[in-house]
Formats: structure tokens, sequence, C-alpha cells
């Protein structure tokens, strides 16, 4: 009985850290705040690599709309 | 201190001060950004070796802060591109003559060179315009259009993304659509998909065009992209993004200036054609490429941000695949490492690999019946990439961002033994591609 | 500081749709700016808080010999009864010592003594700051108001709260005595009293970076409320690499690392918007998520 008891704390415990440690709150989001951590740091540079890609291989996109509008490929 | 205890501060606060200041009536404040432009700006040099592909690249983005997270966009993208590009076609023991793109003269490669087509240069403007706000509490919508203008081709589109936060923001599904259409007028007009190099003709052919080329009409193609993607919070220092995206290009996908040589089945080399006096002809026989005029394709993409003490480590992985049998795998590493109280520095490495398009071949075989298509073109060959780089940046006195690096590119290919023919075992017929990537970034007025 | 009050006297000038009045008070040159049409006016209105924050300036100024502060700081050990205003301070900064878990503590000025923030390189050695430290603390005062009771070699200051307790109070004279809406500026710390008519919001620089050179600012609109920064981006120590900052933690006796340089918060009040800069300064590494949970504006410099 003690042991399933334990067995349904530790359960309910994970579940329960589970859906809290995926994400975070407001409070906590000091460093996804930063610039560095954004998902696109530098636009420009980015827009600038999948040109000179485009231009150079045969696939595009990915991280955004396919690119392209270039007589380079 | 936890987060219980952060959270109960401003409530004491406000308390213990209105206490202390009386009841002097005080209105809510209302402070805010001053709404205002930044500048991202970058210069950016591109060369290849063996006098390849230059190109001179002025990039500006310009944003416009409104009130309420609204903001404008505006790109402008300034290219000057000089010097040559592999043509298509193998190299041979003897030298070889084309015919220009313009059609009104020709050009000669040296013996068991690398056919390149050094008439190349071209400048091009493009520009961006994007309308980003929020749309409710958790919506956005992101609203945009892009042009752009060479010497042979322009380009219109438009674009429309929206999101949504879930999850208190640690979760953001979004949707977005992008139509464009390009049209393309090439010097000398359009050649036919596979039909022999024409003679050079050193006048105007009369058609209104100016050159003495293909009087072909203008061509063009329409491009539907689609992506869908999900950003998720997983910790502290911890993001990541899945993307799914569809393409579909539709039209005329060739590249005008793009040729195979035929070659003799036995020997491997390309056919000769006899000299006729007074016409200024290419020395070997040679058909311009052909495309499939749809090409669809599907990308899954995902990267991370992950933290770790000052770090930044940068990883993305993108697989894409289309129905011109091309796979591609592209991992993108980037550590951005702070080395002072406002400097970094961030080495790079990107690896890429593709497969063949099913219609790439390194030429056509003189006798055999002509492929439905088919192309020479290296970038839809077999080949791998890897770009290593280094970034260095720092903040100025004046509290704006720059920063420079350097970045060398190297594509090597190769061409599946089965499709190689004679005399063709014993050479390089794979254009191999070495660049540099110089760029120098200024942001400003953030 | 002397010199400072020889030099009292207001000026004011026209400004550029509106009359700038000024003077220097508590070390630093403080302005108000008066949306109004008359000089005399804005004349009265600069008069109204100048003489207010020269008040402030001699009653709880620790450098005004025979003032309330120095009575409590030299009474060597024995009890001082203070007057209202003075015990409302105190109330203030006890609650404030309680409610950041001894993070500000009125106490912590002892330090100072040991620590030099000059742009030098000379720390103090672990001893003489524990010794130092033995004089700091709010949880070894016997405060029941209005008597104030502390040991020898113990000292008060209102240091980190009396420029923003004076432009708030400032600011409520000139409130009343006035329709017009003015903004208040004491070295840095900022009332903007009604919304502005003759324009959008009151437009404010923000130091943005450390640069003795250029004087960076970042421009903020503030229509109403208070404004405060803590922290500096001039002020600092470096020692081996690391860059110490000049605002103490009293519960060590050491500067804040991995703090911002500086951070401005806006808040209803100066006052309160001068606690959660310095509160989150005190939070170190967390002081962005500090004031994200406060739900305050805020622009660190990092």
């Amino acid at each position: 009985m003690q042991v399933r008891l334990l067995l349904e704390v530790l359960l309910l415990a994970g579940i329960v850290s589970g859906c809290t440690s995926m994400g975070v709150e407001p409070w906590e989001r000091d460093i996804l705040a930063r610039d560095e951590m954004q998902l696109t740091t530098d636009a420009v540079e980015a827009a600038t690599d999948d040109h000179i890609y485009f231009s150079k291989e045969a696939s595009s996109g990915g991280r955004g709309f396919g690119g392209g509008g270039c007589g380079c490929n | 201190m936890s987060s219980k205890d952060h959270r109960s501060i401003s409530g004491a606060l406000a308390a213990a001060t209105c206490t202390l200041l009386g009841t002097a009536t005080s209105e809510p404040v209302q402070a805010q950004d001053e709404p205002g432009w930044d500048f991202n700006t970058a210069l950016l040099y591109y060369a290849e070796d063996d006098d390849r592909v230059q190109d001179l690249s002025l990039n500006v983005l310009s944003r416009r802060v409104f009130v309420d997270d609204r903001f404008l966009s505006l790109g402008l993208t300034l290219d000057a591109l000089t010097g040559a590009s592999p043509n298509g076609a193998l190299p041979q023991s003897v030298p070889q003559t084309f015919t220009q793109p313009s059609g009104r003269k020709t050009y000669t490669t040296p013996a068991g060179d690398m056919p390149i087509d050094d008439t190349f240069r071209d400048s091009r403007v493009a520009i961006t315009a994007n309308w980003q706000q929020p749309l409710g509490r958790l919506y956005a919508i992101n609203v945009g259009a892009s042009a752009s203008v060479e010497y042979d081709y322009t380009h219109v589109g438009l674009n429309a993304r929206i999101s949504r936060d879930f999850n208190k923001r640690n979760t953001t599904l979004s949707a977005g659509l992008a139509l464009a259409q390009d049209s393309l007028d090439p010097v000398g007009g359009a050649p036919p998909g596979l039909t022999q190099m024409r003679n050079a003709v050193d006048n105007d052919d009369g058609d209104g065009d100016g050159d003495g080329g293909n009087s072909g009409p203008d061509e063009s193609k329409d491009i539907v992209d689609f992506v869908v993607g999900v950003t998720q919070v997983i910790s502290k220092n911890l993001l990541v993004q899945v993307n799914y995206s569809y393409s579909d290009a539709s039209g005329y996908l060739n590249d005008p200036y793009k040729i195979l040589s035929v070659v003799d089945g036995t020997s491997g080399d390309a056919v000769p054609i006899a000299p006729v006096p007074g016409v200024d002809s290419p020395s070997h026989l040679n058909f311009y490429e052909h495309r499939p005029d749809s090409r669809r394709k599907h990308s899954l993409y995902s990267q991370a941000k992950y933290y770790m003490s000052g770090k930044v480590l940068d990883a993305s992985y993108r697989y894409m695949t289309d129905d011109w049998e091309i796979d591609s795998h592209t991992v993108d590493l980037r550590l951005r490492w702070p080395t002072g109280e406002s400097q970094y520095l961030e080495p790079h490495l990107r690896f890429y690999s593709q497969s063949a398009a099913e219609f790439y071949r390194p030429h056509l075989t003189d006798g055999d019946p002509l492929p439905a298509y088919a192309s020479a073109d290296y970038r839809l060959g077999d080949f791998d990439a890897i770009t290593a780089g280094l970034k260095y940046g720092w903040k100025t006195g004046g509290g704006n961002d720059m920063h420079v690096r350097l970045e060398l590119y190297r594509q090597s290919g190769n061409i599946a033994a089965d499709q190689l023919i004679g005399n063709q075992l014993d050479q390089d017929n794979y254009p191999d591609l070495n660049a540099i990537i110089l760029q120098y970034g200024y942001q400003f007025g953030k | 500081m002397n010199a400072a009050r020889a030099a009292r006297g207001i000026d004011v000038a026209r400004g550029d749709g509106c009359w700038r009045g000024q003077f220097f008070a508590m070390a630093s040159p403080c302005e108000v700016l008066c949306e109004v049409e008359d000089a005399a006016e804005a004349r009265h209105l600069t008069q109204l808080a100048a003489t207010e924050a020269w008040r402030i300036e001699d009653k709880f100024s620790r450098y005004v010999p025979g003032n309330v502060i120095s009575r409590i700081n030299e009474a060597g050990g024995s009890a001082v009864s203070v007057d209202t205003e003075t015990a409302q301070l105190i109330d203030f900064a006890a609650t404030l010592y309680e409610i950041s878990a001894g993070r500000f503590d009125i106490t912590s000025g002892v330090l100072r003594r040991v620590w030099r923030f000059d742009g030098g390189g000379k720390i103090p050695g672990k001893a003489e700051v524990a010794e130092a430290l033995q004089y700091v603390g709010w949880g070894k005062v016997t405060w029941k108001t209005p008597v104030l009771r502390m040991k020898k070699g113990m000292e008060i200051d209102f240091g980190g709260i009396g420029k923003e307790f004076a432009v708030d109070r400032a600011a409520g004279l000139v409130r009343e005595a006035s329709a017009a809406s003015c903004l208040l500026n004491f070295g840095g710390d900022l009332v903007a009293i009604r919304k502005p008519v003759l324009r959008d919001a009151w437009k404010v620089g923000i130091e943005a970076l450390e640069s003795a050179a250029t004087d960076v600012q970042k421009l903020i609109d503030l229509k109403v409320g208070g404004l405060a920064t803590s922290g500096d981006a001039r002020r600092f120590l470096m020692h081996e690499g690391v860059r110490y900052s000049h605002i103490l933690d009293p519960r060590t006796g050491w500067p804040m690392r991995n703090a911002p340089r500086s951070i401005t918060v806006a808040a209803d009040t100066c006052t309160q918007a001068g606690m959660l800069s310095t509160l989150a300064i005190l939070e170190g590494v967390a002081a962005e998520s500090f004031l994200d949970a406060q739900g305050v504006r805020y622009w660190a410099n990092r």
C-alpha cells in the first residue's frame, strides 16, 4: 500500500514537473529575452547567407520562405 | 530568490510609498520607448577563386517602431556582380569555342580548362517592405511585399504570416504564405530547351531585342511557398523551432545560359563541328539545357538556441526533398562566445550535402535519343559543401553593434562513374568551387 | 557641499515650448520644465521645487552638521527621538529592508569607508570588509517609532532614497500649485505631472552605455509618472578583469557582480521606480527577471 502510494506520488510529481519544466514563467525570461537568444540574431546576415546559398545550391528556405527572387538560379 | 518572493514586492512597495508620500494623487505611469528608426546595414564581398563570380553587396534593413509593438521594416539590397560561371560544358583536350549568350560573338576556352562564360556581369536592386503588428493579445500578423530587378530578371512577391502564442507564450504556432512571380528576359532570348547552341551573328537579327539571339518570348515562373512552424521554449535557456515548408515553382525553370556537351559515345569527347567559312560558330556540339516546368520541394527545418553560462549555441538542421529527386541535408552550427564585456567571437560551421537531380547528366551522348530533360548545371549535381567562418562582433563607443566575419565556402562534387565515358574518366569534370565571404555589419539607432 | 549650498539660486529660461527652471541640489543639476505661458509662474514653480529639494537636502544629508542624520549617527549608542517626517522615512526604509530580504539597508553606508569607486583597481581585503560589516545591518538596530537606537559606530543615511523622495515631494507641491503639465528632473530621478499638452510626451534621455566621450542617450517617452535609474555606467571598480558595480550588497559587504550596468524603471512614483531599480541591481544576474515579475517597464543596460 505504502509502496503504491509512493509510486503514485512519484508519478504525479513526474507529470507535474514534466508539465512545468516545459516552458518558463514570465519572470524567468531574462535569458530568452537577450538579443543573442533570438532565433534570428541578425536579419541581414541571415538574408545574405540565404541569398548566397540559394544561388549556389539546389536547396533554399526552411527557416522562412524559400528566398530567391533572383536570376542567379 | 524564489519566484514567489519576486512577485510580492511591488504591491508592498506601492503601499509603503503611499504611506510615505501621503495622499498625493498620481496617475498611473505612462512611459515607453520613443518611437524611432533603427538600421541594420552590411557590406558583403563574395568572391570565388579562378576569377569566377564576385559580388559586392550593400544591404540596409531599416525598422521603424511604433507604439503597441507595431513595426515597419524596409529593406534595400544592391548587388554588383562580375565574373564568370561554368556554362555546363565539359573540359576538352582541345580549345572549345562557344557562342556568347547575346548571340553576337563567341568566346574560347583553352584546352583542359573548365568552360566558363566570362561575359557575365549584372547588377541587382531588391527592395522589401513588411508590416508587423499584434492582433489582440495572442496573435501577431506580418504582411510584406518584395521586388527585385536585374538586367534580365524581375521579381515581385507578396507574403503574409500569422502567429499565435499559447501556454504563457512558451509555444508559438505560425503559418505563412508567399507568392512570387518572376519573369526572365535573358540576354539573347530564352533558348528552347535541348536545341543546338546557335551560331554567332555579328549583327542585330532584327527581332527588336537588339541582339543576335533567339527570338523566343520572355519567360516567367510562379512560386508559391507555404510554411508552418512551432517555436517552443523548453527551459530558461533552451528554445527550439521546427518548421515544415512546401514550395511549388512552375513555369520556365531552365537556366537559359547553361548548356550540355554532346559527346561521342565511345571516346567521351565533345563532337566537333566542321567550321564553315564566314560563319562564327561553336567549335563543338552543345545543347541548351532543359528542366521540367514544375518543381515541388518539401523542407523540414529545426533550430535550437541554447544558452550556457554566457555562450550561445545556435544549431540547425534542414532536410529537403523535391520531385526532381534532389535530397539535401544542411547542418549549421554557431557558437557565440563572449570575449569581454561587449565583444564576442562566433565560429561558424556549415555542412551541406545534396544528391543529384534525376535529370542531371554531365553530357548528352551523340546518337542516343534525347532525354525529356537534361541539365549539366553543377548546382543540380551530387556535391558536398562546407562553410567555415569566424565572426567578431563588438559594441562601439556610441553603443552600436559592429561585426566583421570571414567565411570560406568549399563545394566538391562528384559525378557517378557510370555517367562518364572514355576520356572523361581521366579528367576532372565537376567544377569545384572555393569562395570567400567577407562581411562588415553595422547596426545603429536601436 | 558647502560650495554647492553657497550657489543656491534658480535660473529660468524659455525652452522649447515650455519654461525651464534650473537649480543645483543634492549634488546634482535639477530642472523643472513647465508648460506654462508665464515666466513668473515658471519661476514660482521652480522656486517651490528647489526650496523643497534644499530643505530635504539640509535635513537628511549626512554631510550637514547638526541635522537629524548627524544627530543619529553621532549618538554613540544612545537613543534618538526623531520628528514625524524622519520617522516616516525610517519606517519606509524598515519596510524595504523587510520586503527585500535585507538587500536594501540604510545602514550600509559604513561600507563606503572601505570601498572606493573611482574606476581604479584597488579592492579592500576580506578582513577590512568583515570589520566594516560589523557596523552594518538594519536587524541590529532598535527602532520603535519615533525612537531609534543603534550601536556605536553604526550610521544610517538616506542616500539610496533621498533624491527620489525629494522629487516626489516637490512634485506634490508643484501639482497643487499649478494645473500645468510639468517635468521635474532631480539629477536623473524624474516625475512627470499630468500628461503634456503641447507635446506627445516628455523626451527623456537615459544613459545607454558606458562612454564618457559620447554621452550616448536612449530616448524614452514619458507622459506621466516617475522614472529612476540605478547603477552607473561610469562608476565601477575593475579588479583582475572583474567589473564590480558601485552598488554594495549590504548582506555581504561586497559589490554586486553580474548586475546590469544601469537599470531605468518607470513606475507611478519616482520613489517606487528608484526602489525597484535599486533592488533589481541587487538581484545581480536575475535583475531582469525580478523586474519582469514586478510588471513594470524597464530598460536594462548590461
